[in-house]
């Protein structure tokens, strides 16, 4: 199964070969849940909503095209995550109440620690837009054409935002530490 | 060269995304501004952090409850069909076929007037029936025998589609299937007789087939074929094709997945 791409296994679950399914679950749910963790702030939504996506995947197989199969469960994860936000604006949430837990294991360096939280301090004063395309360019490091696919972006709209975003990301960063 | 527009280009410099000019540009620049020099540095430790930054792994309860969800799932489609990557769509309507419709079309609305008044002219027609059948057979078989390949692609095809084939049928399109020099046309008779795979005989052709093709994508076509029609009786020759080591590493991988789906 190893030899197959990731759009020869979709095509074999949307063909009702679900179990095939499970290797795309191995190849793609860590790296979903770190991209929810890092939008949403919160494990145990993060869990939900990576469970959701790969509910939404074998339920929607028939819908799967041609497109890349990366691009496509992205869209899911991001689509999610944004219902996901519309409901904690509905249900008149604060920003502050969305728990902060993403950080270092102990097993890491002290300094490493803390430039860990340096960087999670200034992810979190960029808006939501700009954290997302951070968040896939340099911490999921997807190409711009891919970012462009699941954002509905142009290539070039997505690498003006993304520089624009780290210059910001710097500043806040090292602004952070002179505090 | 402005600080400013280098500092735009510093993070393609880092990716190493810029043109070779843009790039040395870039460089000499760097070496001699101090101050951009620091923006590049800034931006490094970030990049570094982001590398550095802690991803979660694989959380166990996320994985129960995904495997709980398949489990759920999969009852739900309770005739799992096996998927394959064999077309089920079949060709237009051959020409030829046409023709062979339309003449025997043409002869049968004659005799049909002509017999109708009679009172057994069912008989007739069914008898006209088993005549047409018979021609189309006998003309099938010399197509399949013919000297060029793609007449025989052809009369193959056609053969394909006879509802109910009689047993010379059968022969001549298994004959093709092992012997044609034109994988081309062993591919068409496989194909052809895999309409019939109701008959346990033309299965067992199916699987004697791959077991004696030497061709590797007629490999994997059969292949393909064996595991649509959910042949469980290939499996051993599948596992001896996958032992062998003249087997085409790609047909390995490709029964390595069929076997799976069969088993």
């Amino acid at each position: 199964m190893e030899s197959l791409t990731d759009e020869e296994l979709m095509i074999l679950v949307a063909n009702g070969n679900i179990d095939m399914a499970r290797h795309l679950f191995d190849r793609y749910h860590v790296r979903i849940y770190n991209y929810l963790l890092g939008m949403t702030k919160n494990r145990e939504v993060s869990r939900d909503i990576t469970q959701e996506v790969f509910y939404k995947l074998i339920k929607y197989r028939g819908s799967y095209g041609k497109t890349r199969f990366s691009s496509w469960i992205y869209t899911i994860a991001r689509n999610l995550c944004n219902d996901h936000f519309q409901n904690l604006k509905n249900k008149d949430y604060s920003w502050d109440e969305v728990e902060f837990r993403a950080g270092k294991p102990d097993s890491n360096t002290i300094e490493q620690k803390e430039n860990t939280e340096q960087l999670n301090r200034a992810l979190n004063m960029l808006n939501k837009q700009e954290r997302e395309l951070i968040l896939m360019s340099r911490f999921q490091k997807m190409r711009y054409q891919e970012i462009a696919e699941i954002t509905g972006l142009s290539i070039a709209a997505v690498k003006t935002r993304i520089h624009r975003a780290m210059h910001k990301l710097r500043t806040y960063y090292f602004q952070n530490i002179e505090l | 060269m402005k600080c400013k527009e280098i500092e735009s280009r510093l993070i393609d410099f880092i990716d190493r995304n810029l043109d070779d000019r843009s790039f040395k540009e870039t460089e000499d620049h760097l070496e001699q501004c101090t101050g951009c020099r620091e923006a590049l540095e800034e931006f490094k430790t970030i990049f570094c952090a982001i590398d550095n930054a802690y991803q979660e792994v694989s959380d166990p309860q996320l994985r129960a409850d995904f495997e709980k969800m398949l489990e759920r799932e999969k009852e739900l489609v309770p005739n799992q069909e096996f998927p394959s990557f064999y077309s089920k769509e079949r060709n237009s309507r051959r020409p030829f076929l046409q023709l062979a419709a339309s003449i025997a079309l043409i002869l049968m609305s004659y005799f049909f007037g002509k017999y109708q008044d009679q009172e057994e002219h069912t008989q007739e027609v069914a008898d006209l029936e088993k005549e047409k059948t018979e021609l189309k057979t006998e003309m099938t078989i010399s197509m399949i025998e013919n000297g060029s390949a793609s007449k025989r692609l052809q009369a193959v095809s056609y053969a394909g589609e006879f509802q109910e084939p009689g047993d010379e049928i059968l022969q001549a399109l298994t004959g093709k299937m092992f012997n044609d020099e034109h994988v081309n046309v062993r591919l068409a008779a496989a194909e052809a007789l895999m309409r019939f795979s109701d008959s346990q005989e033309v299965r067992k052709t199916l699987i004697e087939a791959l077991e004696k093709e030497q061709d590797p994508s007629m490999q994997i076509e059969l292949i393909h074929m064996l595991v649509e029609i959910k042949e469980k009786r290939a499996v051993p020759v599948m596992k001896a094709l996958l032992q062998k080591e003249s087997t085409a590493s790609y047909v390995k991988e490709q029964l390595n997945i069929s076997l799976e789906m069969l088993i």
